[in-house]
């Protein structure tokens, strides 16, 4: 039984390795400067779908189909409650004074009123989530988001947030769930907050398969617009995209006679 | 608690009571929310709250919308979004520079194409909206006399679940404002399919582009 195991876990592997290199291997040239590695990243993207459509999807939609929705919010609001305390510690270290007390504010309230974070009182009165992490405030203090990058399981990712994501992992998972000392327990726990995670995509992750293009760049467009904006912060201070526009192009090429460029 | 809550200056919405209240009146006039029809001329965000409303109203009113009704929500896409909306411009910016190498024939393939998947792909969220969903528009920050603003709002759908930021971007025409891009949770959907389309076009063409669209549309 552990033998089988091992050899599959084995199996599992040394597919990633030859994945990951056939992914090099491929002459694809890369067509956005965001992302000079894209034949690995799309190497290790069809991996992880693989991996997910063969186990995390099954695994998140029967626990969809076994656990009542009103059930699932209470688990998937008590694990987002407990992640409070390190979106607050990287608010301050932000100096996002503001969303760091009304983060920890929203801890209080939601961990007593909302019955251990199960109902999300706070939103409903007005002071929604606001999800912070190290790779935002890595951002915060300067440093580039580097190129894009998807990581084996996690996914999307870029050079800063995966450096993030290790000091997140010790942060947020060492210092909440890590403390427990019972083992099966604490894995347990570990196991169910990855499928709730999983869980709440679900319905992103078909909408994504049946309306984009090419799911690899629409993933990454809307990652690296997301993570930029966050690490911006406040709305109003962002600059909005400046699409170029070619409506009056032609028009006025016609008018002063310059013929436009075809395209080959 | 609530001092810091108001401290955020989030705005806060209506206590459960006045909910309650509300839905009471509503229930005794038998009516639904009789908002007045969405006036283009008014300021941007008392605009984008009608549309909204009329939008809810309708969509909370057909049986046939929660059963995903794709040609159900296309008609009513057609009657209530589409006036306000200019998608005409939305589909030219996602096209970028390759909207001057195509023919009037194309760009209107192009456009009916991307309409027909933006419904595809809001048909999913559109058919969950029940009675416990609204849209509150925030407090206006930019400057109504400008050519180009952005309307923020927050969707409240149903009681335990985030509230989803929704934000919409909207142009001065003749006509009055039209919404042309439009941002969910921190994500330009033009800006999304930007990349999209412009690797379609250089490995396919326009005509690859309208045709890759329609394949899925017709899935």
């Amino acid at each position: 039984m552990v033998n089988a195991h091992c050899a599959s876990l084995k199996r599992l592997f040394l597919i990633s390795i030859a994945v990951v290199l056939g992914g090099c291997a491929s002459t694809q040239a890369p067509t956005d400067p965001a992302d000079p590695w894209e034949g690995m990243n799309r190497g290790v993207y069809a991996f992880n779908d693989e991996l997910d459509r063969g186990i995390f999807r099954p695994v998140a939609e029967l626990y969809a189909f076994v656990t009542p929705r009103p059930v699932r919010t209470c688990i998937r609001n008590v694990y987002l409650n407990i992640g409070e305390i390190w979106s607050a510690f990287n608010s301050a270290l932000q100096q996002r004074h503001f969303d760091a007390i009304n983060t920890v504010g929203r801890f209080m309230f939601n961990t007593t009123m909302g019955l251990g974070g199960c109902i999300d009182v706070a939103s409903m009165n007005g002071q929604p989530r606001i999800p912070n992490d190290f790779g935002i405030t890595l951002g915060v203090w300067g440093v580039p988001q580097g190129p894009y990058l998807v990581l084996p399981i996690i996914g999307a990712s870029s050079v800063r947030d995966g450096a993030g994501d290790v000091v997140n992992l010790v942060g947020n998972q060492l210092d909440t769930i890590g403390m427990i000392k019972n083992v099966p327990l604490r894995n347990s726990l570990w196991g169910l907050d990855f499928v709730v995670r999983r869980e709440a995509l679900l319905t992103v992750s078909k909408t994504v398969d049946s309306t984009a293009l090419d799911p690899y760049s629409f993933i990454r467009d809307a990652y690296l617009q997301r993570r930029e904006a966050q690490v911006l912060g406040d709305p109003d201070a962002q600059a909005l995209p400046d699409y170029e526009d070619y409506e009056d192009v032609k028009a006025d090429e016609k008018t002063l006679g310059i013929v436009p460029e075809k395209s080959p | 608690m609530s001092v810091v809550f108001q401290l955020s200056g989030q705005r806060r919405f209506g206590t459960q009571l006045s909910v309650w209240l509300l839905m009471a009146l509503a229930i005794v006039f038998g009516c639904q929310a009789a908002a007045a029809a969405p006036n283009p001329q008014d300021p941007p965000p008392v605009f984008v709250q009608a549309v909204a409303d009329e939008l809810l109203s309708v969509l909370k009113a057909d049986p046939a919308v929660r059963k995903q009704d794709v040609s159900r929500i296309n008609e009513i896409v057609q009657a209530y979004v589409m006036p306000y909306v200019n998608f005409e411009k939305t589909t030219r910016l996602s096209a970028g520079k390759h909207w001057r190498d195509a023919t009037p024939e194309q760009r209107a393939a192009l456009v009916e194409a991307f309409r027909s998947t933006l419904v595809r792909t809001y048909a999913g969220a559109l058919s969950k909206i029940d009675n416990g969903t609204s849209m509150e528009v925030l407090t206006f920050r930019g400057d109504e006399n400008a050519k180009d603003v952005v309307v923020r709002s927050s969707v409240v759908q149903g009681t335990n679940v985030q509230p989803i930021r929704i934000d919409y971007r909207l142009e001065k025409t003749p006509e009055g404002w039209r919404i042309y891009d439009l941002n969910v949770e921190n994500i330009w959907l033009i800006q999304n399919y930007r990349g999209q389309f412009s690797q379609e076009i250089n490995r396919s063409g326009i005509d690859g582009l309208i045709a890759a669209l329609n394949k899925r549309n017709n899935q």
